[in-house]
């Protein structure tokens, strides 16, 4: 059986050395076709294959539909997926992404106070953009970079209208986070993307700050719904021999996947039954709307399944 | 004592509806794309579809299933999602090929009807599928529950058209 398709496929149209170790990438579909949208912010997970999986911040809008364009940082220190990208990747090359996440609640009245470092640039690029394409100027952007930053040709209007304020950090001082968003502690929007440290600081400086008016980007995943709310258990797979432990932020199916089982999920919601599974030992958490009691008793439909002990076997 | 006769009166089917969009898509998870019309193929399906039989791309590629040769959905579902759960799902969104208005497509597993010049024979219900609010960001699974269109296969093929009648044979 043919495997399940789980990613967009698309090509490299173009690779651009920006210097100071950035490179920007486009990606579209092979035929021009519009790609899945996103939100102002949002961010993709490029698969550049044997398992290497990096997260990067689409750069562009949302209304400029037909490409995702990221910019990635070589990180001669890092765990290869910048190197990789620099080194390996061309245009014209395949690649696969995931549907793009997350992204940024703007505020559509109040200011939209950005904050970053260097590349972390990156998600608020596509926010002005996006701003920008709709006649908005409720924004600001405090940018630090080491040097001259890369990517300004992408918010050139922003630049001129002097909505960027820009900080050459081999020149000047780095700024004061919390001095930049005190005067909009009332209102508005906050977002921060960069290094460690500026990111620690900014935290500090909105401690007290609505959860909805402030945003950090670092890159998570979001949480997997309906499966975080069990304790871990151990997973046997009777019939492969295989052991693993079900932690909350990966679930059953997520489990199944890692360990390579082709489970034939398709509703994902517990409806279509295609994922029944026998089990032996739990008891499980029935979460489906498909089986009676009595089948309950041996199957369990593993798209929203779960355990209430400490250990489930499924003969899988 | 006799038992009771139980009458049961033939009931005809009656209706008669109209194809309102066409959509299709080449691969997975893109965005479906509206066509005046498509070419629908006996037997493989339509022709650019992520499903065609020969070019499969889609999302259950992997199981294949002669119904997903051409899927159709309920304008009154969208009308009804708008009205009972304030969802605006636009025709575009549910990811079917066909948009029809005044088909109680329900009603019609297991039957052969005419779409525009074409014929298909329903397979089974959709289902809705949680791939669809992971493309569109929108809680639109529990509310499709039984009301997700209609899979079919193409038993005799031709070009379907916006404005096309739909009607029984």
């Amino acid at each position: 059986m043919a495997k399940a398709i789980k990613t967009v496929s698309t090509v490299v149209s173009k690779v651009e050395d920006l210097g100071n170790d950035t490179k920007r990438f486009t990606l579209v579909d092979q035929d021009d076709w519009e790609l899945p949208p996103f939100r102002p912010g949002a961010h993709i997970d490029v698969h550049l294959g044997q398992g290497l999986v990096r997260t990067y911040s689409l750069c562009n809008e949302p209304d400029d539909n037909r490409r995702y364009v990221i910019a990635v940082k070589r990180e001669r220190e890092g765990r290869g997926g910048s190197n990789f990208l620099h080194d390996r990747v061309e245009a014209g090359q395949p690649i696969s992404v995931s549907l793009p996440r997350g992204g940024i609640a703007l505020d559509p009245e109040g200011t939209n106070v950005f904050v970053a470092g260097g590349i972390g640039v990156t998600p608020f690029i596509s926010a002005i953009r996006h701003l920008e394409r709709r006649g908005r100027s409720n924004y600001v952007l405090h940018w630090t970079s080491r040097g001259q930053p890369v990517l300004p040709d992408m918010i050139v209007p922003a630049i001129e209208a002097g909505r960027v304020r820009l900080y050459d950090t081999t020149t000047q001082a780095k700024p004061v986070i919390a001095a930049i968003v005190r005067e909009f502690v009332g209102s508005g929007l906050a977002a921060c993307c960069g290094p460690a440290p500026m990111l620690q600081a900014f935290e500090d400086a909105v401690s007290a700050w609505p959860e909805e008016r402030k945003h950090i980007e670092m890159f998570t995943p979001p949480k997997v719904s309906a499966k975080s709310d069990v304790p871990p258990y151990e997973l046997y797979l009777s019939a492969s021999k295989k052991l693993a432990t079900v932690t909350p932020d990966v679930g059953l199916l997520g489990t199944l996947d890692a360990l390579g089982v082709d489970v034939p999920v398709s509703c994902g919601g517990g409806i279509c039954g295609a994922c029944r599974t026998r089990w032996s030992e739990g008891p499980p958490i029935h979460r489906d709307r498909v089986l009676s009691p009595a089948e309950r008793q041996n199957e369990l439909i593993v798209c929203v399944g779960d355990c209430a002990g400490q250990r489930l076997v499924l003969d899988l | 004592m006799d038992a009771i006769a139980i009458e049961k009166p033939e009931v005809a089917m009656s209706w008669q509806g109209v194809v309102r969009f066409l959509h299709k898509t080449p691969r997975a998870f893109l965005p479906m794309r509206s066509f005046p019309s498509l070419e629908l193929v006996a037997g493989r399906g339509i022709e650019g579809d992520r499903y065609f039989v020969g070019h499969e791309t889609g999302f259950y590629s992997h199981k294949p299933e002669e119904g997903r040769q051409v899927t159709l959905f309920e304008m009154e579902t969208l009308e009804a999602l708008r009205r009972d759960h304030k969802i605006e799902l636009l025709p575009e969104e549910h990811r079917r090929n066909v948009t029809v208005e005044g088909v109680p497509l329900n009603h019609l597993v297991g039957h052969r009807f005419r779409l525009g010049e074409t014929i298909v024979e329903a397979t089974r219900l959709s289902t809705p599928c949680r791939h669809i609010e992971e493309i569109l960001g929108k809680s639109v699974f529990d509310p499709l529950i039984n009301r997700s269109g209609l899979n079919c296969k193409i038993i005799a093929g031709g070009t379907l058209r916006v404005g096309d009648a739909v009607r029984p044979i």
